[in-house]
């Protein structure tokens, strides 16, 4: 016997291992196992997705598993993509949102999250503006106390500690408005996720 | 590494071919002593926590200012040329270690909002982090004054970045380019941001300067620091009939 032989009847007798513990395991534990497997599936493919793989590459991976493991795993993907995003970076980032509204189907959850940035940012710049006068003024103090100054010098309002007390009380509000809207998410997928598989768990063992 | 006066320069090493080989990237670091009130220190470039051969450039920039006896703990403002990480990386940590203010021209805080996800992608995808950049103060075309009667000129200097910056002492005649001029070279143009006509325009602007220490970012395989007003001129000289036909 080869030394490849031996090592392809290792990889037979690990897979053959594997199959008699599966055939060990209660319903209940293979379900659990098969939902790991999908949730892993689901993040791992978030994670490609944000560093840069293309939707259509996605969509062709998703194409090669069975139709329920596939809808379970877009949910998944879908799921983390939200839970990755808050109200300060989520409208920098037009791929989460073009992911969100391409495995969702539904394009008022990403029109709600595009009014909802809207309306953040107006009440930023609002913000700003009411602020801008004193908050310079109380960092050219600041500056100048260190010895900084001249006309060169041009405060950085957005990096001021009482400008990041506005911004943190802003974001706060307006990330409860987002998670809001992600709980409507999530709640629209395990409804769709129960409705299409008998007791909520989906076809997981085909 | 006293320069002149209160002035300080610390090159990273790649004057010769031998140090290039041997020495990854980074910026040269300068430094103006005792220039703010309690005795504390300007810095100009800080330069990388670690460069792409795992170099621990921000060690060495600490131990060579310790050996003129200058603690890093005492340095109380941060002036950085240009948003590449290779010259402004390492301004975060040292303002961990000291409390330092930070300060960037204004044009490239936007690079670094606008380009910074692609650009630290790019730098992801390589092994490194991108270094985060959070100034106290833009810098713009005007005067920057430093306790009681330290005066220093901040010009705009497009070209190699678009919100590009040199510093100009006109009191000791030392002007800090970063990446717009080098000992028989110039910054590179084809980074995102980068304008050849612009660095062409910034370095005639400079050569009207009266300057006796040039000093660069980088020496890549020659001198960072050109001394002396008639040898910075025939640098000018130089560059105008050698480098910018090909800019």
């Amino acid at each position: 016997m080869s030394i490849n032989d031996d090592k392809i009847k290792s990889a037979l007798e690990i897979a053959l291992e594997k199959a008699q513990k599966l055939g060990a395991l209660s319903d209940e534990e293979k379900y659990r196992l098969k939902d790991e497997e999908l949730v892993a599936a689901g993040e791992a493919l978030a994670k490609r997705y944000l560093n840069g793989l293309p939707l259509r590459d996605i969509e062709t991976e998703l194409a090669g598993r069975a139709e329920g493991d596939r809808r379970m795993i877009s949910q998944h993907l879908l799921q983390h993509l939200l839970d990755r995003s808050d109200i300060g970076h989520i409208g920098r980032d037009d791929n989460i949102l073009a992911a969100i509204q391409h495995l969702s189907g539904d394009p008022g959850i990403v029109q709600s999250i595009r009014d909802l940035l809207q309306k953040y940012e107006s009440a930023i710049e609002k913000a700003k503006q009411e602020n801008l006068s004193a908050l310079e003024a109380a960092k050219r103090n600041e500056l100048e106390l260190m010895g900084i100054s001249g006309s060169a010098v041009e405060p950085a309002i957005e990096t001021s500690r009482e400008w990041m007390q506005v911004q943190q009380d802003l974001d706060s509000h307006y990330q409860g408005q987002l998670e809001h809207i992600k709980q409507k998410s999530r709640n629209l997928t395990d409804s769709t996720h129960t409705a299409t598989h008998p007791e909520g768990r989906g076809n997981a063992i085909q | 590494m006293n320069l002149v006066d209160n002035f300080y320069a610390y090159l990273w090493p790649g004057e010769t071919m031998r140090e290039m080989q041997t020495y990854g990237n980074n910026c040269n670091s300068y430094l103006v002593a005792k220039a703010l009130p309690e005795d504390k220190h300007v810095l100009v470039d800080p330069g990388m926590v670690t460069n792409e051969a795992r170099q621990n450039c921000l060690d060495r920039l600490i131990s060579e200012m310790e050996k003129d006896g200058i603690k890093i703990e005492d340095v109380g403002l941060i002036l950085n040329t240009h948003a590449h990480p290779d010259h402004y990386g390492a301004s975060e940590a040292i303002r961990k270690m000291s409390g330092a203010q930070v300060a960037i021209g204004r044009g490239d805080d936007d690079f670094l909002k606008l380009a910074g996800g692609a650009m630290a992608q790019a730098i992801k995808e390589m092994g490194f982090e991108f270094p985060e950049l959070h100034p106290d103060f833009y810098l713009t075309e005007g005067e920057l004054r430093l306790g009681q009667d330290l005066v220093a000129r901040i010009m705009l200097t497009p070209g190699h970045s678009q919100g590009h910056i040199a510093i100009y002492w006109p009191d000791a005649k030392v002007f800090m380019g970063g990446d717009l001029i080098f000992h028989g070279s110039t910054g590179r143009v084809d980074i995102p941001g980068g304008s050849a006509q612009s660095l062409k325009e910034s370095i005639e602007q400079v050569a009207q300067l009266e300057i006796e220490y040039l000093l660069t970012g980088h020496q890549y395989g020659s001198p960072g620091i050109i001394v002396g007003q008639e040898e910075i001129k025939r640098n000018f000289d130089l560059i105008r009939i050698h480098i910018f036909p090909y800019l």
